[in-house]
């Protein structure tokens, strides 16, 4: 049955973390963007509140993802939820504070590669270190995809990776990747053979630690300050076999290594577009509010009705591209594949957040871009543009729709 | 629990309808433009298939089956011949306005005829519009004036659609003059009315299946009875003419996004074929980046719409659902020019002659925004709404002094 009301969780998990975005992280937010980061008793307050598991998969907070965690099992009659609740919870975060949700303890975008391909000992051992972060120690997972040389381009990554016994050695460098530097491990993709493209990819979990595994520079950016981003470097870095992602097994078919770089996409996409909408979100409601204390909008004069109208077209199109986030995480809750919806959203959402930042500074007018103690506002339009960037431009989303509604094209 | 999934009944629905659509509608789409109306066997059939009343309430004759079956079936219609979906027969939106405005009993009595064995010859309109805003006070030029026991109702009145076939009107008329727009009143008026004469068809850019046209009221009397909703106050009455114009947004939106689905279709097809420099253009960025969007576009505006239509049936906070209509529409309506455009753009020259159906949907596309309140007059109902602005009706209804529209 069509339904467009949140389950009675969803409802919860949305005003827990609204209220705690909006007397606890808002207060904070500028500050921790001027300090480059989060504060830890906060995440670790944070990390209580969800039970001790990974903070950034927020689905944890809502229903169990992964199963396999000693949490109480799933009744399979019942249709998960999961991606539904995850998408809800992260735009309300991203709502609250743009980089904050990415800096939140847990494997992170290093998750879903790792529930896809890894074999279930590697789902249990990589995952299960994300345990009890209530009372241990704060952890987060990293993705290592892009490097110097490619990045939308994934078939032509170059760090390469060859058998040495029981190890791999990897050898390369991985930029701007998210919580690099502080991953207790890292996703890395490496090919065996450039000239195999796609069939030569592996995926391996790199442990902090290992010889060989360096982190190199962290960058400085134009928002999402206070969220980490990282360069690695791999130098003759020996990983042992167990370590390659779904053994040997899972790169027998000719795509293997790149389909789980590819699949990671379809459960993430609709929520960095989540997120996204949750940042626009927060943007046309500043807005609207300032509109609401500086104007009287009244009998149609031209210049108020202007603004009335920027202010509906912001809210519209936002709300388009969380019908299509919904849609994308529906139809993951359901499993129906859903690469096409993943990306429609994901390339809704970038751009539809991005505008929306742009149009609440203009209609704001001169106090939108004055970065003082109370302009949220300056930091939002800063933070949202990496959101149509990350996880595949929007010109990337749009050859993955282009690929699907034209079965005929193999590229372009 | 958020879910996309129709029920069974609207399935089976949803597929009769596209089955009439695919196979009556579509294949005659030019011979109902010629013709400047829907063939009258294929009035008949939409006719015996009910779909005049879908989403009328039981209490009133009709189906009862919600605005969320309705807008589904809609798209359907007009994913096959969106002119069609305005010029079937029945009580269209003269049905919605007296739901709102008149109590259940009027509902019943004013809609009974349009659902007997002929039903299929019978039109209802709504006389909202007029061709020039009052120059000298807010307000409409048409006066109804009280008058012994009934109203004298003078004026004209223009856009309205299906006014040339019409058994029954109703006519909003300024009763008040010192209230501007809060002194409406609104009438039913008959076909056989004395004062009432139909005047000419409009000549308009697409939908020509549809027929938009004017009348004219001189000296009309209707009795006391024939107001709906005199007995609201200003702020009810707005607020009635508000979730009048909003539905119907949401209906004209549902046919706008089955004219934006068969726009973007017939593109898409022919970028998979047609083929430049040695492959088919639709394997070129640029064009495939264009069916891209507007099959975002084609979507987000589909679900706009079923959730402000769930919010209607669902009973949610009446500002909420009113407000999801006018953004749903507006978006939708602006979704669908995109579309009709490209449509006309990646067809190439091909595009602008009449032997292929993309120009009509790009003249289609543009006539239908005007069809009910537009996306600048949605916008400034959704913003009005969100600033907690007043609902002044001179600022949310879409009156001749922002923007004349067909009703
Ligand atoms: C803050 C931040 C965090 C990040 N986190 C991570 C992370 O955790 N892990 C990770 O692996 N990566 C991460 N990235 C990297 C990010 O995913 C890439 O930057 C992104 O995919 C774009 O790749 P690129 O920078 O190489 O740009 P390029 O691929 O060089 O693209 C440049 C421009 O060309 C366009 N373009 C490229 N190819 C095509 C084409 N075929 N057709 C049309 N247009 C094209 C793009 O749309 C873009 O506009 C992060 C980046 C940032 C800024």
């Amino acid at each position: 049955m069509i339904d467009f009301v949140l389950s009675k969780k969803q409802q919860e998990l949305k005003e827990g973390i609204h209220n705690v975005g909006k007397f606890v992280i808002r207060p904070m937010s500028l500050e921790m963007d001027r300090n480059h980061e989060v504060p830890e008793p906060f995440l670790r307050n944070f990390m209580k509140l969800a039970g001790g598991r990974g903070g950034q998969d927020i689905e944890n907070f809502g229903e169990d993802g992964s199963g396999e965690e000693g949490k109480k099992e799933r009744d399979p009659s019942k249709i998960s939820e999961a991606n539904r609740t995850s998408a809800v919870g992260a735009e309300e975060l991203a709502w609250a504070d743009a980089a904050m949700v990415l800096c939140m303890p847990g494997a992170g975008l290093g998750g879903p590669p790792v529930k896809s391909t890894g074999t279930p000992e590697q789902r249990k051992r990589f995952l299960g270190m994300f345990k009890g972060m209530d009372t241990g120690p704060l952890k987060w997972g990293a993705y290592g995809l892009t490097e110097p040389g490619a990045g939308s381009d994934v078939s032509g990554i170059r760090s390469s990776c060859r058998k040495d016994g029981k190890h791999w050695v990897l050898n390369g460098r991985k930029c701007y990747i998210t919580n690099g530097g502080r991953a207790i491990w890292t996703v890395i993709f490496a090919t065996i053979d450039p000239a195999l493209g796609r069939a030569g990819h592996r995926a391996f979990v790199v442990e902090k630690g290992t010889p060989g595994f360096e982190v190199g520079k962290i960058e400085e950016k134009m928002g999402l300050r206070a969220n980490e981003t990282a360069e690695l470097v791999l130098e003759d870095c020996r990983v042992p076999e167990e370590n390659l992602l779904g053994g040997e097994a899972a790169y027998t078919t000719k795509e293997g290594g790149f389909m789980t770089a590819m699949k990671t996409f379809d459960n993430t996409r609709p929520l960095v577009g989540a997120m996204a909408v949750g940042i626009g979100r927060a943007a046309y409601e500043y807005a609207r509010d300032f509109v609401k204390e500086n104007y009287l909008i009244g009998r149609p004069i031209p210049r108020y009705a202007a603004i009335a109208a920027k202010l509906s077209q912001v809210s519209r199109k936002l709300d388009a591209a969380r019908m299509l986030v919904w849609r994308a995480t529906y139809m993951a809750d359901m499993g129906i594949p859903n690469a096409k919806e993943a990306s429609m959203s994901k390339a809704a959402a970038g751009q539809a957040a991005t505008q929306a930042c742009i149009d609440a500074i203009e209609i704001c007018g001169a106090h939108g871009s004055i970065a003082t103690e109370h302009a949220l506002l300056e930091k939002w339009f800063r933070d949202v543009k990496v959101y149509d960037i990350f996880e595949g431009t929007g010109n990337i989303q749009r050859i993955v729709i282009a690929k699907r509604i034209m079965p005929g094209l193999k590229a372009f | 629990m958020i879910d996309f999934e129709p029920s069974e009944d609207q399935r089976m629905m949803q597929d009769s309808v596209a089955q009439f659509a695919k196979s009556t509608l579509a294949p005659r789409i030019r011979e109902s433009e010629k013709l400047r109306a829907v063939p009258e066997d294929v009035r008949r059939l939409a006719h015996e298939m009910g779909l005049g009343f879908i989403d009328v309430p039981e209490s009133a004759g009709g189906q009862g089956l919600g605005l969320l079956t309705r807008v589904m079936l809609e798209e359907e219609l007009g994913s096959a011949d969106a002119g069609a979906a305005f010029g079937l027969s029945g009580p269209g939106t003269f049905g919605a306005a007296v739901v709102e405005l008149g109590t259940v009993e009027q509902a019943a009595e004013l809609l009974a005829d349009f659902g007997s064995t002929d039903g299929h010859a019978r039109f209802g309109a709504v006389a909202w519009s007029e061709a020039k805003p009052n120059k000298e006070r807010a307000g409409f030029v048409t006066t109804a004036v009280l008058e012994g026991d009934g109203y004298k109702i003078t004026g004209k009145k223009a856009f309205i659609i299906n006014a040339p076939h019409a058994s029954r009107f109703l006519v909003f008329a300024q009763v008040d003059a010192s209230k501007g727009w809060g002194g409406l009143g609104a009438f039913v008026v008959e076909k056989d009315n004395a004062g009432l004469k139909v005047g000419s068809r409009h000549d308009t850019l697409g939908l020509e299946a549809a027929a938009f046209g004017e009348i004219t009221l001189d000296n009309a009397i209707v009795p006391a009875s024939a107001r709906l909703g005199g007995g609201l106050s200003e702020a009810d009455f707005t607020k009635a003419m508000l979730r009048y114009f909003s539905k119907q947004a949401l209906v004209v939106a549902a046919r706008a996004v089955g004219l934006a689905r068969f726009a973007y279709e017939i593109a898409l097809e022919y970028c998979e074929t047609r083929k430049t420099f040695g492959k088919p253009i639709g394997h070129f960025q640029a064009v495939a980046f264009n069916l891209a969007d507007r099959h975002m576009d084609v979507e987000s505006s589909r679900w706009l719409v079923w959730k402000a239509a769930f919010a209607w049936d669902t009973k949610r906070p009446e500002n909420e659902a009113i407000r999801a209509s006018a953004q749903a529409a507006a978006f939708a309506l602006e979704a669908a020019m995109r579309t009709g455009d490209d449509c006309v753009a990646l067809h190439g020259g091909s595009g602008f002659i009449r032997d292929l159906i993309a120009e009509k949907l790009m003249r289609d596309a543009k006539q239908i925004a005007l069809c009910c309140a537009t996306p600048e007059q949605l916008d400034q109902i959704a913003a009005a709404i969100d600033l907690r602005a007043p609902l002044d009706p001179a600022l949310v209804l879409p009156t001749p002094d922002a923007q004349a529209i067909f009703t």
